[in-house]
């Protein structure tokens, strides 16, 4: 039996589906098998991302719907065959999910997969209820930026509230990541710090993933960055995912590169 | 005139036997060698010369002012106590019955208070947790938060209790409490005379 994380963010365009991609592909390279979900019903991204575009036939909604069979609808990575990806429907709208069928779609790919991730939608509204609505975990996705704090706050309250785990008196465990870190404006002031952001989310940090130009490359290539081993977004993801599979794995501070020997020996020492 | 007050022990003693009388206080010379005794009677000179041999202090056939005697004092301290004792009881039970109130209606929470989730509360409310940007907050009672708050507080009790809070926006009474106010560590903001008053409870360490 495995374990389902929702992939959430309430703000848009934080880096959902560049982590779930990410992580995915980390956790396959750990030799776990995975599916990534796009829940982004109406707006598919990750299949683009994943290099898979030319290769969606079958979408999670048909899949729902009985229309197709689970079989036909995973697509296997062309990077790593542990992980599969199961598609968002591109002509439908959000409103077409039904507790019920998703209930039913989660427990399938649950029986089959160690780890199912799901890519929520942007904001908080019934896309993304349904996405956390049977989730085991959430990792929570931030940039170090208030208003991203604060649309994240938010969804974890919904998250707290609107779960079938809570529903059942558990708790859903949460992770989070804060992405986009640039480390230039996190010393300078103009980015909210990590202990400040931690304070106000009180969730425990899986990882920190820098702003990397390598990012974009790696997207519109259609192949997720953490298979960039010299890139620093890509390692952070690779010790993201290995904290994920229960490798203890510190969590480094990202300095900022200054020119000169001083700033080598401050990057040294921090 | 100079006067000068003591107060020292007499120990009154009629004396009737004087063999009797000179044993009892050869016996009891340490308990009364410093009291000053007051003979009822007539004292012979064998009587007066064991007095002098011994230091006794004496009085002879003098009516001293009484006070009171042992027994009646002692009710009278026990009236007092008694009487007491009712007052003490009685306040008691009307802080019993004040605090009684409080307990009912006061709400202890522990969990942080997330974007876009309201809190109401009718009574009075002491939260050990954050209030974070978008969260509300409502209260009919007394309010007492400690830790920082960045959202919106509504309250409509006797007093609130809150941190220095810069980017909450706080509305007391209907009116809304500039937090410029709030300095401290920890402020008292309560209404007094249709006036909100703010006071610092806990200051800032001025470390200068
Ligand atoms: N660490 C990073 N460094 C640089 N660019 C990044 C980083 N993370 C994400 N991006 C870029 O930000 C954009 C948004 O990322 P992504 O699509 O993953 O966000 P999202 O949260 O899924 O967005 P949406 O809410 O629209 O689904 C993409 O163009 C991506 O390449
Ligand atoms: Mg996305």
């Amino acid at each position: 039996m495995g374990i389902v994380i929702a992939v959430i963010s309430g703000k848009g365009g934080v880096g959902k589906t560049t982590t779930t991609a990410n992580i995915g592909l980390g956790i396959a390279m750990n030799d776990k098998k995975a599916v990534v979900v796009d829940f982004d019903i109406g707006q598919r991204n990750l299949d683009m991302i994943l290099g898979l575009e030319n290769r969606v036939v079958y979408d999670i909604v048909q899949v729902m719907d009985g229309e197709a069979k689970m079989k036909q609808a995973l697509i296997k990575s062309k990077v790593n065959e542990n992980l599969m990806f199961l598609a968002a429907s591109q002509t439908k709208d959000k409103t077409v999910l039904d507790s019920a069928k998703i209930k039913n779609l989660v427990e399938e790919l649950k029986e089959e997969f160690d780890f199912v991730i799901l890519d929520a939608p942007a904001g908080i509204e019934s896309g993304y209820e349904h996405t956390i609505e049977f989730a085991d975990a959430a990792i929570i996705v931030v940039n170090p930026e208030v208003s991203s704090i604060r649309d994240a706050d938010r969804a974890i309250g919904i998250l707290d509230s609107k779960s079938q785990k809570v529903k059942d008196g558990e708790d859903v465990q949460k992770h989070l990541i804060i992405n986009r870190v640039n480390p230039a404006m996190v010393e300078s002031g103009e980015m909210l710090k990590c202990d400040d952001i931690l304070d106000i989310l009180n969730v425990p940090l899986l990882g920190k993933v820098p702003e990397d130009r390598a990012i974009i490359e790696a997207s519109n290539q259609g192949k997720p960055v953490i298979t960039d081993n010299n890139s620093e977004a890509g390692k952070a993801y690779k010790r993201i995912a290995d904290r994920l599979c229960g490798k203890d794995v510190k969590i480094p501070e990202f300095v900022a590169k200054k020119g000169g020997i001083l700033g080598l020996f401050k990057g040294m020492f921090k | 005139m100079l006067t000068k007050q003591f107060s020292t022990q007499v120990c009154e003693v009629e004396l009737v036997n004087d063999d009797e009388f000179i044993s009892f206080f050869e016996k009891n010379y340490g308990l009364f060698c410093n009291h000053l005794l007051s003979i009822k009677g007539e004292i012979s000179a064998k009587v007066e010369s064991f007095l002098q041999q011994k230091g006794y202090k004496y009085i002879q056939n003098v009516e001293l002012p009484k006070g009171k005697l042992k027994e009646g004092l002692e009710k009278e301290i026990e009236k007092v106590r008694q009487e007491a004792f009712l007052e003490r009881q009685e306040l008691e039970a009307k802080v019993a019955k004040l605090s009684n109130k409080l307990q009912q209606n006061l709400k202890v929470m522990d969990s942080l208070v997330r974007s876009g989730q309201e809190l109401k509360v009718d009574g009075d409310l002491l939260l050990l947790n954050r209030v974070n940007s978008g969260a509300t907050i409502n209260v009919s009672g007394s309010l007492i938060i400690t830790q920082i708050v960045e959202g919106s507080i509504r309250c409509n009790g006797d007093f609130m209790m809150l941190k220095a809070s810069p980017k909450a926006n706080i509305v007391f009474h209907g009116v809304e409490v500039d937090n410029d106010y709030l300095k401290d560590r920890l402020n008292r903001v309560e209404l007094i005379e249709n006036k909100i008053h703010i006071t610092p409870v806990l200051k800032e360490t001025n470390w200068a």
